[in-house]
């Protein structure tokens, strides 16, 4: 079906750009480095791809005119979190940009950062692509080759949205949210759902306070009745 | 601010800096508190779990703030987003007061929001739990900075040190509200002119004066600053024999250009005298002298007017009507520069309504716009390069004996 697909191209593309984003965080920073110049690439190679498909049918979709009411609805308002989307991307990578030419990593005039920041980002890298993980290791010279590439990218970005917003017309204040303010609350319990298996076991690892305590109570529980039984073991015998 | 953040980090010359053990986890580069000013604190973030020492990162530059860049509302929106999911909706009053208003705002956008909001924590979770959290401070300062909470100095608008201001609940009191009332009321009085009524003397001052603009009409004979003579000049002078056409012309626009042009007030003086109403310009002149004059010949100055024109029998008695003249006597026990304003302009108006239009019809003008030059375009050379040399001042660079003449004649005029 047409909405199930551009929902989960939509949503490939917004986790795309939320990695992109991350990984932008760290530019100019101590972790900066060629690699993430090149995961920045290669993560803004996948976004604009997946942009161009989900513009590309969403573009297809909102100008048949048979369409019903409600589902109508529904397009406009994925295509308005798409055009969101594509907006923080465009942002986000004019900042890649001008943080990239302010902090090349050859010239040692302008040192890096020191944020605090020393890991590596290849396991963002590696979610936005979809991958297990990365590796790879880049050239010597690659951001400053790159950042040309970077700007075509952005005046690219920017007459994408430019063409669609001639091609399809949807005034934003007809669309309606689905969510309520503070849905997110109620569905943080399956916020797994929506990535892929694999990753979703990485996730859990790391996952927030409550859980924790809630684990610590069970094994302490556990631990009590143990040593219940012990006793009464010892007790009997 | 950057330059001080960089050159801080600088290895030989920076803050000294050291890895902090927070909790388990190891944040490097961290600078104890006590190494930085107060006033830097703002720019850095202070980790909130760290127990002991306060330890504080350099902010990543992503999250400088720069004008370049303003703090956009989606991306505060989503920063809410974030925090309320990680703090279960434990949010500070005004963070959910500004949740509610983004809420409304960006209603449309609202399944973005939280669609990016799961995203980035979901990202952010892939790194090292540090990192996580050093970048997690850096954007909590990011945003405490550009959406400061209500009762904070608001930094980006007053700098460090405009902190000592004085009281302002003085000023709001009842007398300041009358002052503010009395001062609205005066301004609807002023007096308006429609704007079609400006633009309508606006065009026709810019109609009649074109042809007299040296920039949109050219000036003859030539222009000095291109060709290096100084014809046009000498010819426009502030006195001058014989004025030029242009010049003439321009006393017909209005009465002001006429008395503002030395030439044009000589000839309008004999004219007057011919009509035997010369005492009305010797008046306002001599009301100008005291208005622009020196402040010591004030009262000898008006002492003087009065013999001459004002008495009841004076030599060059001016017609001033009975209201201004008893306001300009009773005014003159007490001499000042602008005594005379009422009565000047009095006279003013009347050599304006009366006098002038005489003039431009009479003969005398006449004569004098047919007896006015028009001096002819210099022809441009056909060799250019049998130009006059341009030199600003006579070169030093000439023979000895003439050199010492020409250096001391061109000391005098620098």
């Amino acid at each position: 079906m047409a909405r199930e697909e551009c929902k989960a191209l939509l949503d490939a593309l917004n986790k795309t750009t939320a990695c992109y984003h991350h990984l932008v965080l760290t530019v100019g920073g101590s972790a900066d480095s060629q690699n993430l110049r090149e995961e920045l690439q290669k993560t803004r190679q996948k976004a604009r791809e997946l942009a161009v498909a989900t513009g590309a049918r969403l573009t297809v979709v909102l100008r048949d005119r048979s369409l019903v009411a409600e589902e109508r609805a529904e397009f406009e308002r994925l295509w308005v979190a798409f055009s969101g989307c594509l907006d923080l991307l465009e942002a986000d990578m004019q900042r890649a940009l001008a943080l990239g030419a302010a902090f090349p990593l050859h010239a040692p005039r302008r040192p890096l950062v020191r944020t605090g920041v020393a890991g590596g980002s290849s396991a963002v890298a590696a979610r936005a692509l979809s991958a297990r993980s990365l590796r790879h290791e880049a050239e010597g010279d690659f951001d400053v080759v790159d950042l040309p590439q970077l700007e075509r990218e952005i005046l690219q970005v920017g007459e994408m949205i430019d063409d669609m917003e001639m091609r399809v017309n949807v005034p934003r204040w007809t669309v309606q949210a689905r969510q309520t303010a503070g849905a997110e609350l109620l569905s943080s319990a399956s916020a797994g759902a929506s990535s892929a298996g694999a990753m979703s076991l990485e996730e859990r690892s790391g996952s927030c306070d409550p859980s924790k305590a809630l684990a610590a109570t069970v094994f302490s529980a556990v631990v009590l009745v143990a040593v219940a039984l012990a006793l009464c073991v010892a007790k009997l015998s | 601010m950057e330059r001080v953040v960089v050159s801080m980090q600088d290895p030989d010359q920076g803050v000294k800096m050291r890895s902090q053990r927070l909790l388990i986890t190891v944040i490097p580069h961290a600078v104890a508190g006590r190494d930085v000013a107060e006033w830097l604190v703002r720019k850095f973030c202070v980790s909130e779990e760290g127990e002991g020492q306060r330890g504080v990162a350099g902010e990543t530059p992503y999250f400088w703030t720069s004008t370049l860049w303003p703090a956009a509302e989606l991306d505060y929106a989503i920063y809410l987003a974030k925090k309320n999911i990680q703090k279960q909706g434990a949010l500070a009053d005004y963070e959910k007061v500004q949740y509610d208003q983004l809420h409304k705002k960006l209603n449309h956008t609202w399944d973005l929001v939280l669609m990016q909001a799961r995203e980035q924590l979901r990202a952010a979770k892939r790194r090292r739990k540090g990192d996580r959290l050093v970048i997690a401070c850096q954007e909590q300062t990011y945003w405490l900075v550009n959406r400061p909470p209500p009762g904070a100095r608001h930094v980006l608008e007053q700098g460090p040190e405009r902190g000592a201001r004085p009281a302002s609940h003085l000023q709001t009191s009842s007398d300041f509200y009358k002052r503010e009332i009395d001062y609205t009321r005066k301004a609807l009085g002023r007096t308006r002119v429609k704007s079609s009524i400006c633009l309508e003397a606006y065009l026709k001052f810019s109609s009649q004066r074109s042809s007299h603009d040296p920039i949109m009409a050219g000036c003859l004979p030539s222009n000095p600053w291109i060709t290096d003579s100084v014809d046009y000049w000498t010819l426009n002078a502030p006195t001058v024999a014989t004025p030029t056409k242009l010049r003439v012309e321009r006393w017909g626009f209005s009465f002001w250009e006429l008395l503002g042009d030395p030439v044009g007030r000589a000839h309008f003086m004999d004219f007057l005298q011919k009509e035997f109403s010369a005492e009305n310009l010797s008046f306002w002149e001599a009301c100008e002298e005291l208005r622009f004059g020196g402040q010591a010949q004030v009262p000898g100055l008006v002492d003087s007017v009065y013999q001459q024109f004002l008495a009841p029998g004076a030599a060059r008695w001016v017609n001033i009507d009975s209201r201004t003249m008893e306001q300009t006597l009773e005014g003159l026990s007490q001499p000042h520069r602008y005594v005379l304003d009422d009565a000047q302009l009095h006279i003013y108006m009347l050599m304006k309504k009366d006098s002038y239009p005489r003039f431009l019809k009479s003969d005398m003008y006449k004569s004098l716009l047919v007896d006015a030059v028009t001096p002819p375009e210099t022809r441009r050379r056909v060799f250019p390069f049998m130009r006059k040399p341009r030199h600003s001042s006579p070169s030093p660079a000439l023979l000895p004996g003439s050199g010492e003449s020409a250096a001391a004649s061109g000391g005098d005029e620098a």
